[in-house]
């Protein structure tokens, strides 16, 4: 096990989104969630990748829980949601060398390079984000949460906007993290896409996740 | 070191939005105009009008300024980003700050000048001084401000909301800041009103020191 | 969490109620019957017994609000946020009768509405802050309300003996630097205050309650979500 949501709960003034939500990600997984939409996905994606913090319950990450040592944690998390948690007014050269720097990680510019090579960026490197089209933030969006090497991919609607090369470039790149022992959480409607890839599925419905 | 690289990051958005710097300068010099028609035209006591105007405009140039870096972390969800890679919280309030600190200097250099040929004061030897009072300012406000927007951030009409919270929390800072410049530009010396300097540490400090305390807490309340 | 609040609160409260709405008689009373006519300004000095216990109570209802602040961020409990929360607005009330009765004073004693010397201007300062307290509060509609508020709280205080010393040497003192009254005048006067901070209390008290029911209802409503015995959709 390496990231463990146990019985978390969560209410916004008179809503309750999360009644005793529980989900354990192990080494090798790809998890495919589904829900309806105001389900309380991406609010779950935000506690498991500790952005928020639950009522109740606890994430636990190698069985430590989270809240502790939050900011180690974050280190071996690797997060995507509908924003792009990027800032506009650089490109995605800086982007990500500044957010590789501030992890700590060694040789910043060059994982930052090499990320974008991957996913088919390197003539774009260091062109404003604003030119960008959906599909290609997607795939910066995509780099910025693979950086740390992550030990768990946590990634709430990652298809959304790409084309298939970029479908494609995604599914082995978690299908690469499968193979080095990471845990992968994908969240999201279009299952068929992450097909390919997926272990177990499960579905959040009523404040509760179920396997589906 | 993490807080230089957010203030190197801070800074560089700041200089590729040409039209926030040319907003902020304009609005800056119209601000310095205003204040300069209202006491004119024969100005009773030049050097004392000049401090206020010159602060004043800092004032409200700063809320633009404030606003905007905090901004610029919520605009595509980049706060999440930074909170995610587990950098310290601290650092990150020092290298906001200090692109702060850096930008409303600028203003105020841009100021210095004008507000001198307005209103016909300045002098050279207590040049130096000035800038030295221009400086404990600035980081007493910007380390203010800075936790103050942070605080604000997210929330309608908050420019109007932080020019409410910073004026009245920081008028220890105001009433010295004008009393020096004052002074140096009355009589080329602070002398009279060195106490003041003290006042404006303190403050300084107490910032500073709140926001090494708080400024985690705040970061984390992000819902 | 229970919808009502516990028994003990609500008969201590019952003769917190008694106890202020007695207060308040005989205070007025003595307002009005044992205190003398001040020699120089008349009966309208007599605000004085409304103002300082006024002023008095608006620092404390502040100065709780800064430790249900501390408190707050260190527990995380929804109780201090409610302590927090409530105290500031009833602060902000007392707060208003000082702005009022103060210029009522002064015109009286100085000829003037307003003068710029240190209490009224740290209250002046006090009180845009804490009705900024308001507005920001009710503007954000997330979990993280709790947190700001209690930043603000305690930021706000802390700041205040520094903003008071400083319009303290910024500008004279025209304000009685005490209040030294002797006697009756004495006697009035510190019936006044006990009158006030029992007063204050209740009121206090009573917007805690609002509070509580406040949550209360939240958390039921939020409590009926997915009950068992609804259809469950495939």
């Amino acid at each position: 096990m390496i990231l463990r949501a146990d019985a978390v709960r969560k209410r916004f003034d008179d809503r309750t989104v999360l009644a005793g939500a529980s989900l354990t990600l192990s080494p090798g997984d790809v998890v495919f969630l589904s829900g309806a939409n105001g389900s309380g996905k991406t609010t779950f994606a935000r506690i498991l990748a500790t952005l928020l913090p639950p009522d109740d319950g606890e994430v636990l990450l190698d069985d430590e829980p989270v809240g502790e040592h939050r900011r180690a944690a974050r280190r071996a998390i690797g997060f995507a949601t509908h924003q792009p948690l990027l800032y506009p007014g650089l490109t995605p050269a800086e982007n990500l060398e500044f957010f590789g720097r501030l992890a700590g990680i060694a040789g910043a510019a060059a994982t930052a390079s090499a990320l974008l090579e991957r996913f088919g960026l390197s003539a774009f490197a260091h062109a404003p984000l604003a030119t960008f089209s959906r599909g290609m933030l997607q795939r910066v969006v995509l780099s910025r949460a693979l950086l740390n090497n992550p030990r768990v991919l946590i990634l709430d609607e990652p298809y959304a906007g790409l084309d298939t090369e970029g479908v494609s470039a995604l599914n082995a790149i978690i299908g690469e993290c499968r193979a080095r022992g990471a845990a992968t959480l994908l969240i999201g409607h279009d299952r068929d896409r992450a097909a390919g890839v997926t272990t177990r599925a499960a579905r959040l419905e009523r404040g509760r996740i179920e396997a589906a | 070191m993490t807080f230089l690289e957010v203030a190197r990051k801070d800074l560089m958005l700041y200089v590729r939005d040409a039209r926030f710097l040319a907003t902020l300068g304009l609005f800056s010099a119209a601000l310095v105009l205003i204040l300069s028609v209202a006491f004119g035209p024969i100005f009773r006591d030049p050097a004392h009008e000049a401090a206020a105007t010159i602060w004043a405009a800092l004032f409200f140039a700063g809320v633009l300024g404030l606003s905007r870096s905090q901004d610029l972390e919520g605009e595509a969800g980049a706060s999440d980003a930074l909170r995610l890679t587990g950098a310290d919280p601290f650092a990150i309030y020092l290298g906001k700050t200090l692109a702060n600190v850096l930008l409303l200097a600028a203003v105020f250099l841009i100021l210095l000048p004008l507000t001198s040929v307005f209103f016909d004061v300045g002098s050279l030897p207590a040049l130096p001084t000035l800038l030295c009072v221009g400086g404990l300012a600035l980081v007493g406000y910007s380390g203010w401000g800075t936790l103050f927007a942070a605080l604000a951030r997210g929330l309608q009409a908050r420019e109007l909301l932080l020019s409410v919270l910073l004026f009245p929390s920081l008028v220890p800072l105001w009433i010295g800041a004008v009393k020096l410049t004052h002074a140096l530009w009355d009589g080329g010396t602070i002398e009279p009103v060195r106490d003041w300097i003290k006042v404006m540490v303190v403050m300084d400090v107490l910032g500073l020191a709140l926001a090494a305390w708080l400024y985690e807490s705040i970061q984390e309340a992000a819902e | 969490m229970n919808r009502n609040v516990p028994d003990w609160w609500r008969n201590g409260a019952k003769w917190l109620w008694i106890a202020a709405l007695a207060l308040i008689g005989i205070s007025l009373l003595a307002i009005i019957f044992r205190a003398p006519v001040e020699a120089v300004m008349g009966p309208v000095q007599k605000i004085v017994y409304i103002h300082v216990p006024s002023a008095i109570v608006t620092l404390l209802a502040f100065g709780i609000a800064f430790a249900a602040g501390v408190a707050y961020l260190a527990t995380k409990q929804w109780i201090w946020d409610a302590v927090g929360a409530a105290s500031c607005e009833v602060g902000l009330v007392f707060a208003t009768v000082v702005m009022i009765t103060g210029p009522l004073w002064a015109r009286s004693a100085w000829n003037t509405w307003w003068t710029w010397e240190p209490r009224l201007t740290t209250f002046f300062i006090l009180w845009i802050l804490y009705a900024a307290y308001q507005v920001i509060r009710a503007s954000i509609r997330s979990s993280s309300k709790g947190t700001i508020s209690a930043i603000m709280a305690v930021v706000f205080f802390v700041n205040l003996p520094i903003v008071w010393k400083s319009v303290e040497w910024w500008r004279g003192s025209l304000h009685p630097r005490s209040v030294t009254m002797t006697g009756e005048m004495r006697q009035v006067l510190l019936l006044s205050m006990l009158t006030w901070i029992v007063f204050f209390a209740a009121v206090l008290e009573r917007r805690l309650r609002l509070e509580w029911a406040r949550e209360a209802a939240a958390r039921d409503a939020a409590a009926r979500a997915f009950e068992p015995g609804e259809a469950r959709r495939a």
